[in-house]
């Protein structure tokens, strides 16, 4: 129903028919102003790109392993960026004596490396959590979440149990939470704090000296959920701390004006293809400024509800009722969405890449992880589910590698991943997913 | 208002109770001695937190902010008011509005309205300030501030005045505090003793909370909070007396659109897209005005006629706008906002079922689904939830349209010859199949893929014929009022498990009735038991835990 042709086209700036790709994204984001430049060393970023049902195997998974690895078709719209990217396949998702959680087992151990108990509930802080806590300090926003169909349910970030970060789910509404009330132009000559922050700030700390009253006479489960709140409340002062100093910057950025209206976030492709890399934009932008240090996207929900208009059944439907065709041996048209929810991860890529600082881009001074719910989603297995990441952490990581299947568990990529961001941990996950080697070539 | 003086004691607990509570919990009698525990803390949810801000203040005041999203459990959003928590995210959003709605209510322009006005706007003036800070804070809090919180946020006030020289910045601070407090965003439930000694019950202020959210889904009002004070709640006649107030004033309306939305998933159909080029009909504005459509259908059967809940299955009285009526291809030559209208008996469409709102949710974005609608209307309307399938289920069968199986049904008819699927689909194809004759947009039709639609259903050896027949089956089902009344319950107490013992008594209540939705409300509201402190599911399982470690 948010899919409106009319509301779609309405969306378009100055009269002129600019429905898709770059022109609109031009139009929506109506840069200008003058970047400026600091003196500080670049931090590292770290971000999560979610699409759900996995892709096809036959047409993901390069032959060859190493740096040597050739194109495949679902790799296919990373082309651009092969240099900057590492492919995981074979990655084992051992559940132990946990059930197979449809559509949540797979996405809990990639993002978290603890195989779930039960759907739907995180048993540790998720990856971007753990990364955040580290490289996200003294900024204003720890982590933001998007959610490019529309759907503020549709964050994979999380500080454990069934609370999700929620995502911004219109392109409007991130800009807001980023470049809205709180925000002071870092490009800009005249910065200064707000005033007003300062006694919001005062007004928050003796929220915070009420904890002790409000602990009293709770249950042990209603308890844990105050420690949650005042947990939140102190990370909202800490956001106010941040917001009382200019961040410094490298990149040659500049805010974009707000924009006027909003546009249709939802599962209609033609709308994903607007809405993904206008998200991606502001993201970068977010990160580019040291608004955030984490940036997640996603473009659906696990049981990926993206459709093309005019196919009935839409892409999580499809790879439970399609058929395999018999001569390709796979489902044609979920091979289609996978190579579509590429392209998405590439939007992403594409924005992040574009953005120059000191020597390299964005991107180069980023990891993004791209990661799924299942391997093979006909038939909801999770055993060599696909993990791609992107970007060298400013040198830390090596790219460019196919890492072909060792049975190594999927926690494995988390722990390196960690590792190439700073993070000191020897071991990540729980029971079976739980590892002390990170794949050490990866390693610089 | 003398709600100032209001006994300060609650808040002085010796720590020796404490540890007794924590250590009784709902294990003994020695825990009866205790002092006053929190059995259950709901989150506000969106429509809560805006409803109080607008009787709080006025409906002049704006709340500009998103708001976390819920988490359906058990049939219903409002269960995980009781268990999620606020995210960093969440609490930026609620610290933002807070601070927003403290400086439009501290603004000029509505100064007037303030309880009193300082003797200098420049200086403290402890008199004005503490009025305007217990005041509110009662009605934020939805019971009085103690002494110490009172002197405490008033102190703030100072504070900032102090620095600002500004009465109106203290005040403000005051306030914005308020607002951003575990107090207001979540609604309490206090168990205390109750009067014969033997048990817990809620104390007066959680009972007016509960009263007020259930049956006008906003914050009690001020003669609500009057009653709580002078303990009348706790009373039978005290509590039929503000029981029978509440329920026949319009705002009832409110209450009980607020608990349909959520048991019928309402809150998520703006989340459900239609295929535009296969249905180009379908446009923006459709989801809303459906769902507007079952609401009032709903409030207009149940509350308006007090008519039997049970004629919501079988009714083909409903309410149109144009937009509705274009979908249903109805002729529309009113020229108000929304009719009472009838479909005729050869319409097909029978009751709440065939509206486009469930029609339309439960199905594929270009396509029907029975599976999808059968699932949907046990979990709703007889509270049968289904597992997930087997993960590796192939359902190609199903989908291949070249295949020799023509229709959806003969496609769907493949899960009866598999044991495990059957066990499941034997329930929920046939309530879904019987609504065939409605495509994914809930317009009538009479083919599906070129062949006519066989609409006829059996389940458990009963057989019916399409949505009407459907429409019977569950307004014969005696599963169905037992139901909605199970759910109103866990919607009323979200924290606390409900066994069917505890229903027993509302129930037959609600039968002799006739399955009227205020006798059952009313005797729900009434009923000691629904104020009892059960221990909720989780509490339980600690309990038992604690006594299996002595």
């Amino acid at each position: 129903m948010k899919l409106d042709r009319r509301t779609l086209l309405r969306g378009t700036c100055h009269g002129a028919m600019a429905v898709m790709g770059l022109p609109f994204l031009d139009c929506f984001l109506n840069s200008k102003g003058q970047a400026q430049t600091g003196g500080r060393p670049l931090p590292t970023r770290f971000g999560t790109f979610f699409w759900g049902c996995g892709l096809t195997h036959s047409l993901w998974i390069p032959k060859k392993g190493g740096t040597d690895w050739e194109m495949t078709v679902q790799l296919k719209p990373l082309e651009p960026f092969r240099k900057k990217l590492n492919a995981f396949s074979g990655l084992r998702v051992p559940l132990d004596s946990k059930p197979n959680g449809q559509h949540w087992s797979g996405l809990a151990a990639a993002s978290t490396g603890i195989a779930p108990a039960r759907s739907w509930e995180f048993e540790s802080k998720t990856i971007d959590q753990q990364v955040a806590e580290v490289i996200g300090k003294g900024v204003r926003f720890r982590s933001v979440a998007a959610s490019a169909s529309g759907d503020p349910r549709q964050s994979y970030s999380s500080l454990g149990g069934s609370n999700a970060l929620p995502a911004e789910a219109t392109p409007l509404s991130l800009y807001m939470r980023l470049f809205g009330s709180g925000f002071q132009d870092p490009t800009k000559g005249d910065w200064k704090p707000d005033p007003r922050i300062l006694l919001q700030k005062s007004v928050l700390s003796a929220v915070s000296e009420d904890r002790h009253r409000v602990m009293q006479n709770l249950g042990a489960s209603d308890r844990a959920r105050m420690d949650q709140y005042f947990t939140s409340v102190r990370q909202t002062e800490m956001q106010m701390e941040a917001e009382l100093k200019r961040p410094t910057i490298e990149a040659k950025v500049a805010i974009p004006d707000a924009p006027s209206k909003d546009i249709v976030a939802n599962n209609a492709w033609p709308n994903l293809q607007v809405v993904t890399p206008l998200m991606a934009r502001l993201g970068a932008i977010a990160l580019a400024t040291d608004q955030t240090r984490v940036f997640n996207l996603s473009v659906s929900s696990p049981q990926n509800q993206m459709f093309t208009p005019g196919d009935p059944l839409g892409f999580h439907q499809s790879t439970h009722e399609e058929g395999v065709d018999p001569k390709l041996g796979y489902q044609p048209r979920v091979a289609q969405y996978n190579l579509e929810s590429m392209q998405l991860y590439a939007a992403l890529l594409k924005e992040l890449d574009a953005i120059q600082e000191g020597d390299g881009t964005l991107l180069d001074h980023s990891v993004v992880m791209a990661f799924t719910d299942q391997s093979y989603a006909r038939i909801h297995s999770v055993d060599g589910l696909p993990i791609l990441t992107a970007g060298g952490a400013s040198g830390r990581l090596k790219t460019g590698y196919h890492m072909i299947g060792d049975n190594s568990p999927v926690s494995r990529v988390g722990l390196t991943l960690q590792k190439a961001l700073g993070v000191s941990v020897d071991t990540w996950g729980k029971d079976s997913l739980q590892v002390r080697t990170p794949y050490t070539e990866l390693l610089a | 208002m003398q709600f100032e003086k209001i006994s300060v004691q609650k808040s002085v607990r010796s720590s020796l109770g404490v540890i007794l509570a924590i250590w009784g919990g709902a294990v003994s009698v020695a825990a009866l001695a205790a002092d006053p525990q929190v059995v259950n803390l709901r989150r506000l949810t969106e429509q809560e937190y805006r409803n109080s801000i607008a009787d709080i203040f006025g409906k002049e005041i704006e709340v500009r902010g998103t708001f976390e999203p819920t988490k359906r459990t058990n049939g219903l959003a409002a269960v995980s008011t009781s268990f999620l928590s606020v995210t960093p995210v969440g609490f930026e959003s609620f610290s933002k509005m807070a601070n927003d709605i403290a400086a439009q209510v501290t603004a000029e322009s509505y100064r007037a309205k303030l309880p009193c006005a300082p003797k200098d706007a420049k200086a403290h003036d402890e008199a004005c300030a503490s009025k305007i800070v217990s005041h509110y804070g009662l009605l934020l809090f939805r019971r009085p501030l103690s002494g110490a919180e009172l002197d405490n946020r008033v102190g703030l006030a100072r504070r900032i005045t102090e620095q600002t020289n500004d009465f109106y910045a203290g005040v403000r601070s005051s306030l914005a505090m308020l607002l951003q407090l575990p107090d207001f965003i979540f609604r309490s439930e206090v168990a205390v003793v109750s009067s014969d000694g033997k048990s817990r019950t809620l104390d007066s202020y959680s009972r007016a909370t509960l009263l007020s959210f259930l049956l006008w889904n906003t914050t009690p009002d001020l003669e609500l909070l009057r009653a709580a004070q002078g303990g009348e709640l706790n009373t039978p006649a005290g509590l039929a007396k503000q029981v029978d107030r509440l329920m026949s004033a319009p705002r009832l309306v409110a209450g009980m659109r607020a608990f349909f939305d959520d048991l019928l998933q309402l809150d998520t159909f703006d989340t459900v897209s239609k295929d535009s080029l296969l249905y180009p009909k379908w446009g923006s504005g459709m989801a809303e005005s459906a769902r507007e459509e079952t609401l009032r259908t709903i409030t207009g059967l149940t509350l308006q006629e007090n008519g039997d809940i049970r004629d919501l299955m079988t009714t083909r009285q409903t309410y149109l706008d144009r937009r509705l009526a274009v979908l249903y291809r109805v002729p529309f030559p009113f020229t108000g906002d929304w009719v009472k209208y009838e479909f005729p008996a050869d319409s097909g469409r029978s009751g709440i079922l065939t509206q486009i709102s469930m029609l339309s949710m439960f199905s594929h974005p270009g396509r029907t689904s029975p599976t999808k609608r059968g699932v949907a209307l046990a979990d709703i309307f007889l509270c049968l939830p289904t597992p997930d399938p087997p993960n590796d289920v192939d359902f190609a069968e199903v989908n291949d349209t070249n295949s020799r199986l023509k229709t959806l049904r003969q496609r769907l008819m493949a899960h009866a010859n598999n044991k495990v699927c059957a066990a499941c689909h034997d329930r929920s194809d046939p309530l879904g199949l019987s609504l065939e004759a409605f495509d994914t947009i809930g317009s009538y039709r009479t083919t599906d893929n070129g062949e006519p639609i066989d609409a006829s259903a059996t389940i458990q050896g009963r057989s019916f014929v399409g949505a009407q027949g459907l429409g019977q089956y569950l307004h014969d089902s005696p599963r169905y009022p037992a139901c909605v009344s199970r759910r109103l319950h866990s919607y009323g107490r979200s924290g606390r498990r409900w066994t069917t013992e505890d229903l027993a008594d509302t129930y037959k209540a609600f039968a002799s009735s006739g399955f009227r939705l205020r006798a059952l409300l009313r005797n729900m509201a009434l009923s000691e038991s629904f104020y009892a402190a059960a221990p909720s599911a989780e509490t339980s399982t600690e309990t038992a835990k604690k006594v299996a470690l002595k």
